[in-house]
């Protein structure tokens, strides 16, 4: 495992600032998870945060503000009460339960191509791109594209080999304009990925761009 | 109840109160719901929250109910911070952070509970230690003081402002990988200073 199966430095800040768009930020966080690494690193930049808050220039407040705190403090004493967690579903990042509560087997696959199923989240924003999750069957290849913006890819199931390297359950590929790339399903059962970008994708080659209304990219 | 007087406690703090004092009195908060320690973090935080949600898209009426909200949240979740994890104002930005996505942008801000990070160990390979990068957020200001000015400027538009990339890339007129390079270059500087290691 190198930096490639980890989220950038910069869009591990973008999170950290909340400035990443929603739909990047369920990808990352679902990547969080399971990862030290990356989490020690949001961890940091969130000290900034708090270190550039820290450094603001202080306004005034209410002259009534902290009276109103206390009252909101007390009223809210007795009716105080936890969100009821949501039920881990096997197999799946927690962030991801509640929109797939009966796990990974019972999505509603929409062929694309052949051998590409895919499902879209479509109640998460991601600005011109959106967040979706992709079974690729076995030998499957994704044709050949860039991306005009980011694009995070994180494996919930089997594995993919591309350009970069190869990535199984829990790796990320967090990748943009300056990579193209072509990866394909290299094991024996389909892989599933969950993909946000914040861009449409840019398919390079001719048979690419005939695939490209099919996908909906 | 132990509270202030009102002109105490509306008196501009100039100094920041360093992240062991801050910490004691987050922890007082926490521990024994001390109104006192509670008032004293108001007094440093209320005002530069109201700020942060001005900055990011608040009207200062809106910014005002945000930084009461905020406070409020700080009282009730202060039971579950952990000083070994993270210096006070970190730990603040986070709601505050939180709360402005949830109301101004009106999106989900997805993140790993606290009760999940506990409960998940440290991968084998390239972790960093835990706890050795929490720094005084004076600490980090005069490194970020030191950054160059371009590196600084995208700080600003992502933590100040709220803008992604894509949106620094309009702004700046600049290409998506120089935005995020500068971004990286920054960041690694920065935790270098802190200590971490890369």
């Amino acid at each position: 495992m190198n930096r490639f199966h980890h989220a950038d430095d910069s869009t591990l800040m973008a999170h950290a600032a909340g400035a990443l768009p929603e739909g990047l930020s369920l990808v990352l966080t679902a990547h969080l998870e399971t990862c030290h690494r990356c989490r020690e690193r949001v961890a940091d930049a969130e000290q900034l945060g708090g270190s550039m808050l820290s450094e603001l220039i202080p306004d005034d407040v209410s002259v009534d503000s902290l009276d109103r705190i206390w009252g909101r403090i007390d009223k809210s004493e007795c009716l105080e009460k936890q969100n009821p967690p949501v039920d881990n579903v096997a197999g799946l990042p927690a962030v991801l339960a509640k929109y797939f509560p009966g796990g990974l087997d019972s999505i509603h696959w929409r062929m694309v191509a052949p051998g590409i199923r895919q499902f879209i989240i479509n109640q998460v924003s991601s600005e011109r791109g959106t967040v979706r999750l992709f079974s690729i069957s076995p030998g499957t290849t994704i044709p050949h594209h860039s991306h005009g913006g980011t694009e995070l890819t994180l494996v919930l199931r089997g594995s993919f080999s591309d350009e970069i390297g190869r990535f199984g359950p829990g790796d990320l590929a967090d990748l943009d304009d300056s990579v193209s790339h072509q990866p394909v399903a290299d094991t024996n059962e389909p892989c599933i990925c969950l993909i946000a970008t914040d861009e449409r994708l840019r398919f390079t080659g001719m048979f690419s761009r005939l695939f490209q209304p099919l996908v909906g990219l | 109840m132990n509270q202030l007087s009102v002109e105490k406690i509306l008196e501009v703090v100039e100094t920041e109160p360093s992240a062991d004092v801050l910490s004691g009195w987050l922890v007082a908060v926490g521990s024994h719901q001390d109104r006192q320690s509670f008032s004293r973090l108001f007094e440093f935080f209320a005002p530069r929250i109201k700020t942060y949600m001005q900055r990011l898209g608040a009207d200062s009426a809106l910014a005002e109910d945000l930084m009461q909200e905020t406070m409020v949240k700080l009282w009730r979740k202060a039971s579950t911070y952990d000083p070994a994890r993270a210096v006070p104002s970190a730990w603040i930005f986070r709601i505050a952070r939180n709360l402005r996505i949830d109301k101004i942008r009106r999106q989900k801000f997805y993140e790993v509970e606290y009760d999940q990070e506990s409960s998940v160990l440290p991968d084998e390979c390239d972790s960093d230690p835990i706890g050795t990068s929490r720094m005084d957020a004076m600490y980090v200001k005069e490194h970020v003081k030191a950054l160059p000015a371009d590196q600084l400027a995208v700080i600003h538009l992502a933590y100040y402002e709220g803008l992604s990339h894509s949106e620094i890339c309009t702004r700046l007129e600049l290409p998506l990988g120089t935005v995020k390079s500068r971004l990286r270059l920054a960041f690694g500087k920065l935790r270098e200073a802190m200590g971490a290691q890369s």
